[in-house]
């Protein structure tokens, strides 16, 4: 297990808004060893979204390193991050993303299409207790069903680094459970590297690291020796 | 109020946020609006800008409503006469004449025209450099030729025409350049000088001209001076008033002129017969006077000659008898002398003969003796040896023997005689004889030995010597032959010799008197032939003296008949001049008798009607193309703006809940859709009005001669174009919010959900699904979801090739005119116009004179009329159309086709019925087996028409001349003759004109290339209003294509941020998009190039003229024209979405779905 697989160090993100400044991420320093299930917390506008863009390369940070498995993604151009996003990241979103038009399957396909070296689209619905609903589509699936598509979607690429965004906002209390619950498997089971952005404290202890966030900043980098499996929280 | 206005406040807000929010959009809606409301309101000012530039330089120049010309001339009662007319405005009497100006080898004819006058001031000329002629032996030169020749001011334009009945001057020089509004194009119509045609036109002063009477009369009427155009039907409906009044006026003034002026003429010229009759029965008198004297001076010459003749032929006779005389004693003495001659040949011969003979002998006799001689010397010698051998050995040897033989015989007898003497003595002595007898006894015994011995050789001596003897005797014989051969042989030619010499005194003495003869003879003739030379010499000199006089006589004779002949040639000439005068006056006055006004107005000017024709068909155009483009610009702003309201549900939710009415939530997509649409019609009808009436006016202005560009707005087309166009978008965006405004706002908040997935059709046929490589699935998928985008992309893209292929089939079926007309249809190069019409028989001689020519291939006389008015009971239309009449059907199909345009089945004329073109069947609404009237020399006839053929250019009437005169009652006279050139002549075809317009049966020629040329250089113009059309429609096809594919990626960011952040690079992203607008850009161009042809037949329809005929034809070039052009478009808009697409940010896709 690397330490420090994914690290941040001083990394600053401004956006300007006519003549206000808003520094996003004011400075962000920290690490995550691979294999641990991550979860950032903060509140609304305390900047974790941002760090997870930058994380999973969909956005540029003006200042600091980025080192994800030893590579340095903060001055990569834009075809590399494009790579870096196709080859090490799976990226699970709050609403899912799903392409309508194609069926489940096709879906986690959409993303299997582009790697070289991928799981088999049908293993990994199965893997993620969907092998009854392959052939769906999007809007014949609830949306917990859509997120596991969202989730084998991601993990069918085989990705160094699992990011979720908020993954179970959309979600009700049961399905949210688990959501997390099959990412919190997936790390231990298949030693995934999960990084997960929240709002909701509640869920930090079901994690190996909490980074609090707030304004901006990184106020405290937690390690949780002992996770707790996620049927024993409640929230 | 104030409430209402700060709500209004907030609205206006936001309408302005979202057209900056949706610029792309806004502006897609604004350029369809503006390009498609530009291009109509553009195109369609095009042709009153076009009549109104026209209008404008015709108004401003004082352009005349009439010209007329008269056979008779014009004088100031006639002038004042139509100024008394009530709608005349101004009169201007005038001139005109034709003149030759050489330059270099060409013969050019020019026009001359009589500068307006400052009273009337009608046709004023436009200046452009220079003055105005002021001065004797000025003028004005056309600005075009001027341009086209490198004529400058100060050159001089000097004439070749020996007419100088015309003008005071024969070399003018140019002061100005100037342009006549007479002539609008560059057509300067035909003469009857030269080569037919007019090449330029010059203007002098009035005062240059020398006729008394005017030849022109120009007048300006009231149609012309009120406020309406010129080009309306209420000014040609004054003008056709007007033109009947001037035509009733001109009987008034033909009468007038009869009575007054003519009368004078004819007592005149009666007068002027009278003398001439007089003074050439006096002239003639004189002429046969002179004649008479010649005459009888000829006779005594004559006589005198003959005198002379008879002296000289009597001394000739003499002179012949003496000649023959001479020939006679020639003669004896040739007779005698070829006797002797022929004596003395025959001694010659005779001793040549014998002396050869002699010599013959005489060598025979040589060789003979010598061969004797030698027998006798060879005898002699053989002789002598034998003799030698006799005497010299045989016989002294015999003789030695015998002697030796007798010598023993004597011996022993001797012994015998001697022994017995002894016996005796012995006896006597009785001595023993016995041994002597013995002895003698042996004695005896040999004796006769030895006599025998003897006597044998005696014997054998005598054989030889007798053998000697034979020898000898036979010598002897044998020398006595040879001896008596040799003397016979003397003897013969001794005998030779004689005759010889007796031939040789015979020869001699022929000799003699053949000598004799030649001697004596030739005195005799010596004489008779100097008196013949004498003679002759004599007889020489006497004719030598009559001929000189015969000389002397004839040639004062000829000298007096020279003078009379030139008497009577002068005398002559005078009289046919005077006769011609005489013959010229009369038929002055017989044209005089017959007068005729002949009225022209304004459609007359080469060119002029033209103009409105050239207007016309680009008014045509605009009707149709603009509307389809107006109709497919619609169909995608409305399209846009549905969409529009669609996506905005969720707001119009939000408003509805906040409590606003629905009249203010679709405020704003009314007031949206209407800014963009009011905005695009402003702007593109104002861009549209200030380029393409200029570029398509400017195109023709290269046939006109106009001056710069007016440009009318067409207001009613633009308010018409923008009304529809900005009604279109508010009606869709208004019914697309009622859709919405009509449900609860909690279900227009709650965000529509997302079009489902579903399987297509494609998905069940299983062997084709599972071979589709996932992204083509993915593809496949898509385009069959939004069935609204897919409908919306392949028409609004199928609409724009449409319009591509329109543009193009347009000018496939402009241009093809001239090649299917002159090659397909039409197979004649010129039309001769005979001075006089006539009969089949009547034009024999002009007709064979081109028949014979080698360099047409063929030429027919032809009838050539003009039927105006040919209507039909179908129809309320009437038309003008061609006569045309062939004298040989043979050569009539050899030069024109007649066929069904689509089938190519030739159709045959008969003598009970016409052809008649296609567009006339169309226009008038005719079909095979109908009837249509047409008019011959003002007479309308019904007639049964059983063919329609293809044509296109023009409108024909085709029959045969038994049904003309079926018809009419009369036999057709043929006017014109039609000719097609052969091969090797088709580029001399001007020097083939200018040979036969010298012949006075030829008045006018037209060359089909010229006119070919005509229509094509107007027809190539309306090319560029298809060029504008193919250009606009490109526009319009990449705005269209711009704001749907914008459509189709704002619907979907979210899906292309998703796949971004899935990790597909930029290209694979934009692929992914790229390969449905393909698909829809595929289907569309294919659905647009049927759609293309389907316009196409509609447009073209609509431009058809009455006498042109535009087929309906798009080649395939134009079809891959309108397809690849499409692509190109596509893949430009495709390449600038590339970089739009490139900016969607990945942050999207964590954004809630709105």
């Amino acid at each position: 297990m690397t330490k420090d697989f994914v690290k941040f160090e001083n990394v600053y993100k401004r956006y300007k808004m006519g003549e206000v400044t808003i520094t996003a991420a004011d400075g962000v320093t920290f690490s995550v060893d691979e294999g641990e299930f991550a979860v950032v917390v903060g509140l609304s506008g305390a900047g974790k979204t941002t760090v997870l863009n930058i994380l999973g390369g969909i956005d540029s940070c003006d200042e600091g390193k980025i080192i994800v498995g030893g590579k340095d993604i903060s001055h990569l151009n834009k075809h590399d991050l494009a790579s870096y996003r196709r080859y090490d990241i799976g990226f699970v979103f709050q609403f899912y993303n799903l392409i309508p038009n194609l069926t489940a399957k096709e879906n986690v396909e959409l993303a299997t299409q582009i790697c070289n070296d991928h799981l088999d689209a049908d293993a990994v619905l199965d893997s993620v207790g969907l092998s009854e609903r392959k052939n769906n589509f999007p809007s014949q699936l609830s949306g917990g069903e859509q997120q596991r598509v969202s989730i084998a979607r991601a993990l069918a690429k085989k990705p160094k680094l699992l990011l979720c965004d908020e993954p179970t906002g959309a979600l009700d209390y049961n399905t949210g459970k688990n959501i997390l619950k099959l990412l919190q498997t997936k790390c231990i089971e298949d030693g995934m590297t999960v990084i997960l952005i929240t709002h909701n404290s509640a869920i930090t202890p079901m994690a190996n690291r909490v980074i609090n966030m707030r304004s901006g900043k990184v106020i405290s980098n937690v390690i949780n020796p002992n996770p707790l499996p996620i049927d024993q929280i409640e929230w | 109020m104030k409430e209402k206005g700060n709500k209004k406040k907030a609205l206006r807000k936001n309408i302005i946020r979202e057209i900056s929010r949706t610029k792309s959009r806004f502006i897609s809606i604004f350029a369809i609006i503006g390009i498609s409301v530009g291009f109509f309101t553009g195109v369609k000012s095009a042709c009153p800008s076009m009549l109104e530039t026209a209008q404008r330089y015709f108004d401003d120049n004082n352009l005349m409503d009439f010209s007329i010309i008269s056979t008779i001339g014009f004088d100031d009662n006639d002038i004042d006469a139509i100024k008394k007319l009530d709608f005349v405005e101004a009169v201007m009497p005038s001139y005109m004449a034709d003149m030759i100006v050489s330059e270099g080898d060409v013969d050019n004819v020019a026009r001359i025209i009589a500068l307006s006058d400052k009273n009337s001031n009608i046709n004023t000329p436009m200046l452009k450099e220079g003055t105005l002629p002021q001065n004797d032996g000025e003028c004005l030169i056309e600005s075009y030729y001027a341009k086209l020749s490198g004529t400058k001011i100060g050159d001089t334009v000097k004439f070749t025409s020996q007419d100088n009945s015309m003008l005071k001057n024969n070399e003018y020089k140019i002061v100005g350049i100037a342009d006549s509004p007479l002539y609008v194009t560059y057509t300067r119509g035909n003469t009857n000088i030269g080569n037919g045609s007019i090449s330029f036109y010059i203007i002098v002063r009035p005062e240059e001209f020398i006729p008394e009477r005017y030849t022109k009369i120009f007048i300006k009427t009231k149609a012309s001076q009120s406020d309406i155009s010129a080009f309306s039907d209420e000014y040609k409906n004054m003008i056709q008033d007007e033109s009947d009044i001037l035509e009733a006026l001109s009987f008034d003034c033909i009468d007038r002129f009869n009575s007054e002026t003519l009368y004078d003429a004819k007592k005149k010229l009666s007068d002027a017969k009278k003398e001439f009759n007089e003074k050439k029965s006096e002239v003639m008198q004189k002429i046969s006077d002179g004649e008479k004297e010649i005459s009888k001076g000829e006779k005594e010459l004559n006589e005198k000659l003959a005198e002379g003749q008879k002296q000289l032929d009597d001394g000739q006779k003499e002179i012949d008898k003496l000649k023959n005389e001479l020939i006679n004693a020639r003669n004896e003495y040739n007779q005698k002398l070829s006797n002797a001659e022929k004596n003395l040949n025959y001694a010659k011969t005779r001793f040549e003969n014998k002396s050869a003979e002699y010599n013959k002998l005489k060598s025979e006799y040589d060789i003979n003796i010598k061969n004797i001689q030698k027998s006798l010397d060879d005898a002699q010698k053989d002789f002598q040896q034998k003799y030698n051998i006799f005497y010299k050995q045989t016989k002294p040897l015999f003789e030695q023997q015998l002697n030796s033989l007798q010598s023993k015989i004597d011996f022993l007898n001797a012994q015998t005689e001697i022994n017995q003497n002894s016996i005796q003595t012995r006896i006597s002595l009785g001595l023993d004889t016995r041994r002597l007898e013995s002895k003698i006894q042996e004695y005896q015994k040999d004796i006769p030995k030895y006599q025998k011995q003897y006597n044998e050789l005696s014997e054998e001596f005598s054989v030889y010597e007798q053998e000697f003897k034979n020898t000898e005797k036979q010598f002897n014989e044998a020398k006595q032959n040879l001896e008596n051969e040799k003397n016979s042989l003397s003897e013969k030619l001794k005998n030779a010799k004689n005759q010889l010499n007796s031939a040789e005194l015979k020869l001699n003495e022929t000799q003699a008197e053949y000598n004799n003869i030649t001697s004596s003879s030739n005195f005799d003739i010596k004489m008779l032939e100097t008196e013949v030379t004498i003679g002759e010499k004599k007889i020489k000199q006497g004719r030598e003296k009559l001929e000189s006089e015969k000389q002397k006589a004839l040639e004062q004779l000829n000298s007096a008949k020279a003078e009379i002949e030139n008497g009577k040639t002068e005398a002559n000439e005078q009289l046919s001049q005077a006769e011609k005068e005489l013959s010229d006056a009369q038929d002055k006055i017989d044209k005089l008798n017959n007068a005729e006004w002949y009225i022209y107005d304004r459609d007359d000017n080469p060119g002029y009607s033209g103009l409105v024709e050239d207007a016309q068909r680009v008014d045509n155009i605009a009707k149709v193309f603009p509307l389809f483009f107006l109709i497919v610009a619609s169909l995608v702003c409305l399209t846009t703006m549905s969409r529009m309201v669609e996506e905005r549900r969720t707001e119009t939710g939000t408003l509805k809940a906040l409590g606003y009415s629905d009249r203010d939530i679709s405020s704003k997509y009314l007031i949206y859709g209407s800014t963009a649409g009011i905005g695009g019609c402003i702007v593109g009808g104002f861009l549209g009005v200030i380029t393409l009436p200029k570029i398509i006016v400017d195109t023709y202005g290269i046939m006109y001669m106009l001056p710069e560009t007016k440009i009318v707005v067409s207001q009613a087309d633009f308010f018409v174009s923008s009304i529809v166009a900005v009604m279109c978008i508010c009606l869709v965006a208004f019914i697309a919010c009622r859709k919405d405004l009509k449900l609860n706002p909690a279900t227009l908040m709650r965000p529509k959900a997302p079009k489902p997935g579903k399987r297509i059709m494609l998905e069940y046929i299983t062997p084709v699904w599972k071979n589709m490589s996932f992204t083509s699935k993915v593809t496949a998928r898509n385009l069959f979801r939004y069935k609204a985008r897919f409908l919306m992309t392949v028409i609004g893209v199928a609409g724009c090739t449409a319009l591509i292929v329109a543009g193009f089939g347009l000018r496939d079926s402009i241009t093809v005119i001239g090649d299917l007309q002159y090659v397909d249809i039409s197979h004649y190069e010129q039309i001769y116009a005979l001075s006089e019409a006539g009969t089949a028989q009547e034009k024999n001689d002009v007709i064979s004179k081109f028949q014979n020519d080698e360099r047409f291939d063929n030429s027919m006389l032809s009838y050539m009329g003009f039927s105006s008015n040919v209507n039909s009971k179908k129809s309320n239309t009437s038309l003008n159309s061609r006569i045309v009449i062939g004298e040989n059907y043979d050569d009539f199909k050899r030069m024109f086709t007649l066929r069904d345009r689509l089938t190519h089945t030739p159709i045959e004329l008969d003598d009970s019925s016409i052809v008649i073109d296609e567009r006339m069947s169309d226009v008038l609404k005719i079909k095979k087996g109908d009837t249509i009237n047409i008019k011959i020399d003002e007479i309308f006839y019904n007639c049964t028409v059983s063919g329609i053929t293809e044509n296109y250019a023009g409108n024909f009437i085709y029959m045969t001349p038994e049904f003309y005169k079926n018809i009419t009652g009369d036999d057709i006279k043929y006017n014109v003759i039609v000719t097609s050139v052969t091969e090797n002549y088709k580029n001399n075809q001007h020097d083939i004109a200018n040979d036969y317009m010298k012949y006075d049966d030829i008045i006018t020629v037209s060359l089909i290339s010229e006119q070919v040329e005509a229509i094509m250089s107007t027809l190539d113009s309306l090319n560029i209003v298809t060029f504008v059309m193919i250009f606009c429609a490109g526009l319009l096809a990449m705005v269209v294509l711009y704001n749907l594919t914008n459509i189709n990626i704002a619907e979907r960011v979210r899906e292309i941020a998703t796949i971004k952040v899935l990790g597909f690079y930029s290209l694979e992203t934009a692929n992914y998009i790229y390969r449905e607008n393909i698909i829809l850009t595929l289907f569309g161009a294919v659905g647009g190039l049927f759609l293309g042809s389907l316009f196409t037949g509609f447009i073209v329809e609509s431009i058809q003229m009455n006498n042109v005929m535009f087929p309906n034809i798009v080649k395939p070039v134009s079809y891959v024209w309108g397809f690849i052009l499409t692509f190109a478009f596509s893949m430009l808009v495709n390449f600038i979405m590339y970089f739009k697409m490139n900016k969607i940010s990945m942050v999207e896709s964590l954004k809630s779905i709105e």
